[in-house]
């Protein structure tokens, strides 16, 4: 690592702020491409159904109307990159059949010439459904052989992993613990409605596709296969983006591809997009999980075995449940030391509206419940729930059984202590508080979370970096920004590692017909994964530059440096030129020459280094009401070194905000299939009068592979907020909480199943 | 349907138009003015991205039909800065990382403005309690109201000289 960094680890404003404090960021929902055609879908009312017939006489006499693309047509994305890994898997990418497994599953499509004829035309279509039987509870699902969701059966996936013999491990403990958690289906919410596009089909044959997606080069190569199109007859251009939180990893179901369908049915451009309904009721939602624990520990404190038992509700089309698993399995084998484990988890389809990545993965749903665990192993124990972690956590030096690779930073203890203390962990503890019908408690709760996705997914970076004849510097990348700032944080890497002042740096758009193959925006893998590429992109265009340097002032390159744009002497700072002095000359005066620096990196990132974390939260409960207010949260988090600290402290309190929200209010109400809280007044995620004092803490561990010493952040933020708030909730009232969202009712139930356990 | 007349004022400039008695203040900003710095996050009241003011006031353009704003003035996020130089509002939400997506910024920073007209000097639970209307969903909102609390103290400095 460098001994002076000069922008890297500086709070610079963010390259998009002003764009967007003036209204002029453009916005998907802002789009408009000339003589373009408005799409609406007609939505399935069914939760399970097989459409029969459409009839469309009627729609097809309306004056404004241009085309319809129906179910029959059109195929349906229903997997992730993760299929990109062999043909076999990306052929089974593409269903096409005329089934509609949840309500509000698309049936059809029609543009318009504008939204209000699309929506009149979806009146004028008959569609005859054949109602069939509908599941959904997973438990139930997985033993049904009558009903298939899906003609494989409805257990989608399936896996058993074992590390040493849980069994002995067991006949070890001194104590066994029990527990069986559920949790929530939280939506992502993001302010921007999830699932607007424009496709624009051109009559050579060019799809160009507008859409705020998380992954552009994926969605490209999804998209190709989708249209039976040549990648490079692909062209994916994402606007500003309105918050993603991985409800925009991949293409939305029932929106790009359909939109490309009726573009190319019509020669015109074709805009669809979601009303805030459909955003809630017919887009990916997190994976609610039934998670069985079954924990053995000694007398001393060391976890001996753990198995593990996980059933995740797919809904009604699978994309990324393998990964969402995963990393679950990261969290319960990975975290803590423990010789025997068994993880088993299934995978299964239910008749509701399709769930897939949210902030975190699988990890915030698999943290709730371990976390909870731990505490109350520790409570066995007799022991402080700080200081159980410290003893159990996997850190430095130690192998990840899961990735089978070393720890190589580790921040865990600190973001403990360091979080213990800002807390006031001590105090608050021993000193339990109540005021009339209000009580008081605390709660921890500690996590990681890997940085990108390397293991078992293609994870591929790359960068593009060019020097103009002035100095200046365009740097250019797919890394999609969703509102993380991750264009910002790219322009310093590139701009530290190049020794040019920041600037000077500009970032490209986000379009896959100029800036190369990358992975996505997910994973918080964009300031690691993403930043590698730049800083490697960056030090090839700096050895070239050095290069013609030396030539011109005929000084060895071992003897130059570049300070703020300017190469010198290392010892004699007279000899020296400007950089748009020396680009000038190369690019432009040289007619011999007439070269342009450009410096490039493709590639995956060497590790996948895990965050750490730790949340420390304090709530006051009131027992006549059973509501819960969070008086103070701490969040600590190792992020190997923080590029932007702003940047940093933005996500790690908009995460706890967000964790808040999935501990104690979030979760989406469905019944019989219907989506029941489909608005921001039933669907509660916090406003400002609710957000309690949150205090960021960043730790900096220096992770060796990293950018800088960087890893990721954004999701692990979230990541056990939830658990925190449920065990601080413990601590106020002596009833565990189990199942999130943990709202006023139940808990009042579990004031009252636990004053009549006690006998009061 | 019958399409009325109307006249408004728009960032200080006067559009007459004829619109529909269904069309809300929001689509006339967007669709017909090319003002897409108002933002649709719900349609329904519920989100407060659309916030703009008239007559100084903090209004929801989506629940306000444009045949109601006849002959009113109207600021949005486009009218806040004189010239190349931003609002201290919008300076302060730059300067203090108070924007992240930026879907919700327009109508948090709308918001701010009309809490300010009538409040020089809000507490900070003032500022929370006006920006409670205004969901986002990135930053938790500790920097947009640090940044609201910061841009008040810079403008009455401004007017004190």
């Amino acid at each position: 690592m460098k001994d002076r960094l000069s922008v890297v680890g500086k709070s610079v404003r963010r390259i998009d702020a002003v764009d967007k404090v003036t209204g002029q960021a453009k916005y998907g929902t802002d789009l408009k491409v000339d003589n373009m055609l408005y799409a609406r879908l007609l939505r399935s009312p069914y939760p399970h159904a097989r459409v029969i017939k459409i009839d469309t006489t009627r729609a097809e006499n309306h004056p404004r109307i241009r085309a319809i693309a129906t179910i029959d047509e059109v195929p349906k994305v229903v997997g992730y990159w993760w299929n990109l890994r062999s043909e076999k898997a990306t052929k089974k990418m593409y269903l096409q059949d005329n089934v509609v497994r949840f309500r509000g599953d698309p049936v059809l499509a029609v543009a318009a010439d504008d939204e209000e004829s699309a929506q009149e035309a979806l009146s004028l279509i008959d569609v005859e459904y054949e109602e069939l039987p509908a599941l959904f509870d997973p438990i139930e699902a997985m033993k049904e052989d009558h009903v298939k969701i899906h003609e494989g059966g409805n257990i989608a996936f399936h896996v058993v992993k074992r590390f040493g013999d849980v069994d002995q491990g067991l006949k070890q403990a001194d104590y066994v613990i029990e527990n069986r958690f559920v949790t929530s289906k939280q939506k992502h919410a993001s302010i921007e409605p999830i699932g607007t596009a424009i496709a624009d089909y051109d009559r050579s044959g060019r799809l160009t596709v507008y859409t705020s997606t998380q992954l552009p080069h994926w969605s490209r190569i999804y998209l190709a296969g989708a249209l039976g199109l040549p990648v490079n007859r692909v062209r994916v251009i994402k606007p500003y983006t309105g918050g993603a939180f991985g409800g925009r990893c991949g293409l939305i179901h029932g929106l790009e591809v359909m939109c490309s369908f009726l573009s190319r049915k019509t020669g015109r451009a074709v805009k669809i997009s979601f009303s805030r309904e459909e955003d809630f009721e017919a887009t990916e939602a997190r994976h609610p999980f039934i998670i069985e624990l079954k924990t053995g520990v000694t007398k001393d404190g060391i976890l001996v075995a753990n198995s593990i038992k996980l059933f995740l509700d797919v809904g009604g089309y699978g994309t990324h449940y393998i990964g969402v698993l995963a990393d679950a399995l990261s969290t319960g084998v990975g975290l803590y030391r423990c010789p025997n484990v068994t993880f088993e988890g299934f995978c299964v389809y239910t008749n509701k509206s399709l769930n897939g990545a949210f902030r975190g993965y699988g990890n915030p749903q698999m943290n709730f419940a371990q976390e909870s665990q731990m505490d109350m192993i520790a409570e066995k124990l007799a022991m402080d729930p700080v200081e159980f972690r410290v003893k159990n956590y996997r850190g430095l030096g130690e192998i990840d059984p899961v990735f089978d690779v070393p720890i190589r930073s580790d921040g865990m203890k600190e973001c403990l202590t360091k979080g213990a203390k800002k807390f006031g962990w001590n105090k608050k503890r021993t000193r339990k508080l109540a005021e009339g019908t209000k009580k008081r408690g605390v709660g921890v709760s500690c996590l990681q979370h890997g940085t990108g996705a390397r293991f078992g997914l293609p994870d591929p970076a790359s960068a593009i970096v060019m020097l103009n004849a002035d100095g200046s510097v365009n740097l250019v990348t797919a890394a999609a920004d969703d509102g993380q700032g991750n264009r910002t944080v790219l322009a310093q890497i590139a701009a530290e590692e190049l020794s040019m002042p920041f600037e000077q740096i500009s970032v490209s758009d986000t379009d896959t017909d100029v800036a190369p193959l990358d992975g996505g925006t997910h994973g918080s893998r964009q300031t690691y994964c993403g930043g590698l590429a730049v800083k490697r992109a960056a030090a090839d265009a700096k050895m070239a530059l050095l290069r013609f340097a030396s030539q011109h002032l005929d000084v060895e390159e071992e003897n130059l440096e570049i300070k703020d744009g300017v190469v010198y002497h290392v010892k004699d700072r007279s000899t020296n030129i400007r950089v748009g002095d020396l680009m000038r000359k190369i690019q432009i005066e040289d007619l011999s020459r007439c070269e342009q620096i450009i410096g490039h990196a493709s590639g995956v990132a060497p590790a996948m280094p895990p965050t750490f974390g730790a949340h420390f939260a304090e709530v006051e409960v009131d027992m006549e009401t059973g509501e819960v207010h969070v008086v103070k949260l701490v969040g600590a988090f190792d992020v190997g070194k923080a590029i932007n600290p702003a940047n940093v402290e933005g996500q790690i309190i908009g995460g706890e905000a967000m964790g808040i929200g999935y501990a104690l209010t979030e979760g989406l109400i469905i019944d019989n299939g219907k989506i029941v809280n489909n608005n921001f007044t039933d669907y509660r995620i916090l406003r400002a009068c609710d957000v309690p004092q949150i205090d960021a803490i960043i730790v900096e561990s220096n992770e060796p592979t990293g950018p800088f010493g960087a890893k990721g952040v954004g999701e692990a933020t979230m990541v056990g907020t939830a658990a925190a708030i449920a065990n601080a909730i413990y601590d106020a009232i002596g009833v565990r909480m189990k199942e999130l969202c943990i709202t006023q009712e139940k808990i009042l139930e579990a004031i009252d199943r636990g004053t009549r356990a006690s006998g009061l | 349907m019958t399409k009325r007349d109307i006249n408004i004022c728009v960032n200080g400039k006067w559009y007459e138009l004829a619109v529909e008695p269904y069309e809300t203040l929001l689509d006339i900003l967007r669709n017909r003015l090319g003002l897409t710095g108002t933002k649709s996050g719900c349609a329904k009241g519920e989100c407060g991205a659309c916030t703009v003011n008239i007559d100084g006031k903090a209004i929801l353009s989506c629940l306000t039909l444009a045949v109601q704003v006849d002959g009113k003035e109207i600021l949005t996020i486009e009218g806040l800065p004189k010239g190349a130089e931003l609002h201290p509002l919008q300076e302060s939400f730059v300067k203090h990382s108070a924007v992240q997506c930026g879907y919700c910024t327009p109508g948090m920073i709308m918001n701010a403005k009309a809490l300010l007209n009538h409040n020089s000097n809000p507490s900070e639970k003032e500022v929370r309690k006006t920006l409670s209307s205004n969901l986002c969903r990135c930053t938790g909102y500790e920097r947009p109201v640090k940044a609201i609390l910061d841009a008040a103290r810079i403008m009455r400095g401004k007017d004190e000289r």
